[in-house]
């Protein structure tokens, strides 16, 4: 299944190849031992453009579709992870607002979309997987609600400024409201120290009496549970391209390692029970990549796409953690060595079995699914 | 009188003295010449006496145009003078050094004549009448020969310290000419400053030691410069350690770069791409060191270490 | 400030192949990419209109294929492209296609500035920026590694020819060849990308243009490429050191000292 890719697609995808090789994978390996990006990596990502790719044109974005989308995404992972987990936070994140904002809050915020980072709360300490689980609230005031609570876990909190947030309405209600790190009461807490997507910033944010507009709220009332599930479904695409590119650079550097590393007098990738390594992380990702293309089709297709995109990323998580222990065995002392990149790729790839739903609420999600099919 | 169908050698100043290249370039062309008048053509400021050093190399003839014009003279005026000396004494080819100012000014006379120019050859050599031009091409992975058939003069650029400059003996005739070109209103030197640059220590350099990316790390370098210093040897490096603040262009050896022929050449973490190898395959003794014994560098060697280049660096500057 | 950077489509790896008899590259399966000296010179431009206003004009000469390149460059920011394309052309040397570069250029017309980047990487001549100016009797700066505008008729230019640095001040309409530590070229933003393929790009052919057949393709290239072969790999005995590092240092410093280089 090779796609054809228009022009610009073409030019957006070896611009993204040629950016990710200079400006991102030499940095991979230093943002995993200090769990930060390098000064200046985000202003020159922004500064590039990155955070237009799927934005539509109206609002000053490039407007480009979600399967290219999660392939630049992939060429980007392929470099760091971290980095295309940023990106990845940010679409997410426009998507929701794209598909539920009202036009009011589109024109006002979108246009924004194109320089400020843009992010999604879900978790709380006493819910993710399950969100009527969680604490926060908006209550009803004059023209408007007052928010409450505490997101932790958000994929680029602290470094995002504009933040969609699940918060409950109702005893058994979930609503999703778009606040801005600049309105009175609005707070940042701390930054996780995650084992892997390091440079990623993972942190969490406090709500305390941050007063919004009615055309804050995104949908309707009480539809805060499908605008997760949706969010969830786009990050999961692209979380599959993510997990797709992290073992594309694993495969990499473990058939060069295996080229260039001797034993016995000849190269070990020459030896059955390496070739075997390789052959299974290629498996893995082929298998992955094509999960991800799948629901990127559908996606743009208009049809639905939300359990393949769960399969994408509940195959792809433990096929990439997989794969990263191959290559890992593959380099044997120096890939169990932080100077080398193997171990933080399988901590990197280990996120996704737990970031945006974790793979057991995927295969729940996949097993109701196909229950309903044959349901009399 | 200036002889016709002679071979001319564009002399170019390099600072105050006569460049390297026009050395050189003498030199191959007393070699290669069989019977042809070998002619320098120079052109200099009244105070200049580039003729003297050019003697010492043994061409048949030396053209000298002598003009205060020449002082920071533009491209075009340069090239205008030395079109129309061309015209008027018909040599039958002219070299040039392929330095920044070589390739510059000869595709200006080039065009001026409507003849063919050949850019950067690593050699050239006469079948009859027809001068071969030996140059590289895609990044040096191809070599090709050109020839100029049916126009004359035939015109080439040759890369600095292909060959090597020999003094030789022998009364070269000066032929002072009027200088006709004026000066370029168009363009107007405002500032000129020689260049104390790695450049000239490395092309020169009798010893080098050269720095790929498998030495690409901080405590190998300073260790590096530590042994160069005991050493008296010139520090290069190759494509990718460009990138770091520490190295500039200027000490890239190869193909993009400077071209070496050092009498030692120690490499250190460098695979050895072909563009790498032309730089400095005319040193007189390669040590290689590298992590992967297949790298492409160690068949170019006549000495090799596999491993890592921090263990070697650290082991010499215990010995120094 | 009206600029034409003149920029080439080249093989997207050195790593080529050619036709034994016909001495041709051969180009199968190798996507062209714009040289990469090409993109410091459009980078130049794209700064001195951001600074002085005006418009940037790209041109190329090859096949069809060069239209990407192109939008490559209009995606890095110019205005608009044009590409010379015409069997006429084919065999064209250095001294042909500047040829045919300048005609274009007068048909353009109105220009300030003609930038090239410093040389192409798969010929490497360097040859047709002051071919084009010499066409046009213009004054030329090569190897530029800054250029500041002055006035609406004069920019002042850094050259680095390597020996010798020189800062020249140059009356426009002229001639400049970037070298790659101008600047570092902008990647192309995806809003650019996207708004490449709008912007304008015209197709000349050979007829559209005021040419002398004496100077264009083979015709007009003094030049024949005889032969054309891979170079031979010189070898070495690649003696083995000590695989000891202490041991390998001393043999090192041995040879040194037995040849005489300590």
């Amino acid at each position: 299944m090779e796609r054809q890719w228009t022009e610009p697609e073409q030019m957006l995808l070896r611009m993204a190849a040629k950016y990710t090789d200079a400006e991102l994978a030499p940095y991979d390996l230093e943002m995993a031992h200090t769990n930060r990006y390098p000064d200046g990596l985000v202003e020159k990502l922004i500064q590039t453009g990155f955070l237009t790719v799927m934005l539509p044109t109206e609002y000053g974005g490039a407007g480009f579709g979600p399967e290219v989308t999660a392939a630049m995404i992939e060429r980007i992972a392929k470099g760091s992870a971290s980095v295309a987990a940023t990106l990845e936070g940010h679409y997410k994140s426009v998507d929701a607002i794209l598909k539920y904002g009202t036009d009011a809050l589109k024109k006002a915020l979108l246009p924004q979309a194109t320089h400020r980072i843009f992010a999604f709360g879900m978790t709380e300490s006493t819910g993710g997987s399950n969100p009527m689980g969680i604490q926060s609230t908006a209550k009803r005031v004059a023209g408007g609600w007052l928010l409450n609570g505490n997101k932790v876990m958000i994929t680029n909190g602290t470094l995002a400024e504009v933040y969609c947030v699940l918060v409950k309405t109702g005893e058994q209600e979930l609503s999703v409201f778009v606040v801005d790190n600049s309105m009175p009461g609005f707070s940042f807490g701390k930054r996780e120290d995650f084992i892997g997507l390091r440079g990623t910033p993972i942190g969490e944010i406090f709500l305390s009496d941050v007063r919004v507009d009615d055309d804050h709220l995104l949908g309707r009332v009480g539809q805060g549970g499908a605008i997760g599930d949706h969010a969830h479904d786009d990050a999961r695409i692209l979380m599959g391209a993510v997990l797709s590119g992290i073992m594309q650079h694993a495969l990499s550097l473990a058939a060069k390692y295996a080229n260039e590393r001797t034993a016995l007098g000849t190269p070990i990738g020459q030896m059955q029970a390496i070739q075997r390594k390789l052959a299974d992380i290629k498996i893995n990702q082929e298998t992955t990549q094509l999960l991800w293309e799948r629901a990127a089709y559908a996606k743009a297709q208009g049809q639905p796409y939300s359990e393949l995109a769960a399969m994408a990323k509940a195959h792809g998580s433990r096929a990439a953690v997989a794969a990263c222990d191959d290559a890992l065995q593959v380099y044997a002392g120096y890939g169990y060595s932080n100077d080398y990149p193997l171990a933080h790729l399988m901590l990197d790839a280990r996120a996704l079995e737990i970031a945006e739903g974790t793979v057991e609420k995927m295969r729940t999600a996949i097993a109701q699914a196909e229950l309903k099919k044959e349901e009399a | 009188m200036i002889t016709k169908d002679a071979l001319w050698i564009v002399a170019e100043f390099e600072g105050t003295r006569i460049a390297p290249v026009t050395l050189q370039l003498l030199t191959k062309a007393r070699a290669i010449a069989n019977g042809r008048t070998v002619a320098a053509v120079l052109l200099e400021t009244p105070a200049q006496t580039g003729e003297e050093t050019l003697a010492q190399y043994g061409p048949d003839e030396i053209i000298v145009a002598q003009d205060e014009a020449f002082q920071n003279a533009s491209d075009r005026t340069q090239a205008e003078q030395l079109t129309a000396l061309i015209k008027a004494n018909q040599p039958n080819t002219i070299l040039f050094g392929a330095t920044p100012e070589g390739r510059s000014l000869a595709p200006r006379v080039q065009d001026q004549l409507e003849t063919g120019l050949t850019a950067d050859c690593l050699d050239f050599y006469y079948e009859q009448d027809l001068l071969v031009a030996v140059k590289p091409s895609y990044g040096d992975n191809v070599m090709c020969e050109i020839v100029c058939p049916d126009r004359r003069p035939q015109m080439a650029s040759v890369r600095p310290n292909t060959f090597a400059a020999k003094k030789a003996t022998g009364a070269a005739r000066i032929e002072r000419v009027d200088a006709t070109a004026a000066a370029d209103s168009a363009c107007v030197m405002q500032k000129t400053a020689v260049k104390i640059a790695a450049t000239t220590s490395l092309s020169g350099a009798r010893k080098i030691i050269a720095l790929g990316r498998g030495a690409n790390k901080d405590a190998v370098i300073e260790g590096v410069r530590k042994v160069a210093d005991k050493l008296g040897a010139s520090v290069g490096v190759s494509r990718p350690l460009t990138d770091r603040p520490d190295f500039t262009a200027e000490q890239q050896i190869g193909q993009s770069g400077v071209t070496v022929s050092p009498d030692l050449i120690l490499n250190l973490g460098i695979s050895g791409a072909v563009q790498y190898q032309v730089g400095m395959s005319s040193s007189k003794l390669v040590i290689s060191v590298n992590r992967d014994s297949k790298a492409p560098i160690m068949v170019q060697s006549d000495y090799v270490w596999t491993g890592d280049a921090a263990a070697l660096v650290a082991a010499l500057q215990d010995l120094l | 400030m009206k600029i034409v950077v003149c920029i080439k489509q080249v093989p997207g790896s050195n790593r080529v192949s050619f036709d034994p008899i016909t001495h041709n590259l051969v180009r199968e399966g190798m996507a062209g990419r714009m040289n990469p000296f090409d993109e410091n010179a459009i980078e130049a431009a794209v700064r001195l209109r951001e600074q002085v206003g005006g418009e940037v004009v790209l041109l190329s000469m090859g096949p069809d294929a060069t239209k990407e390149t192109l939008h490559d460059g209009m995606a890095m920011g110019a205005d608009s492209a044009y590409l010379l394309s015409s069997r006429a052309f084919a065999g064209s040397d250095t001294l042909a296609t500047g040829y045919i570069l300048a005609q274009a250029i007068r048909k353009i017309g109105a220009i300030d500035l003609i930038l090239f980047g410093r040389q192409a990487v798969d010929a490497d001549t360097g040859q047709v920026g002051p071919i084009v100016a010499t066409e046009l009797d213009l004054p030329q700066a090569t190897f530029a590694e800054k250029i500041q505008p002055l006035d609406a008729q004069h920019v002042v230019v850094n050259r680095d020819l390597g020996a010798v640095t020189q800062t020249v001040q140059l009356t426009l309409p002229a001639v400049i060849t970037v070298r790659a530590e101008a600047n570092q070229p902008r990647y192309e933003s995806p809003v650019a990308i996207q708004q490449s393929l709008t912007k304008p790009l015209t197709t000349w052919t050979d007829q559209d243009l005021t040419l002398d057949a004496s100077r264009i393709g083979q015709a007009g290239s003094p030049t024949i490429v005889r032969k054309v072969y891979a170079p031979e790999p010189t070898t070495r005995a690649a003696k083995p050191l000590p695989q000891d590092p202490k041991e390998a240092a001393k043999a090192l410093l041995d040879i040194l000292q037995a040849q005489g280089l300590l």
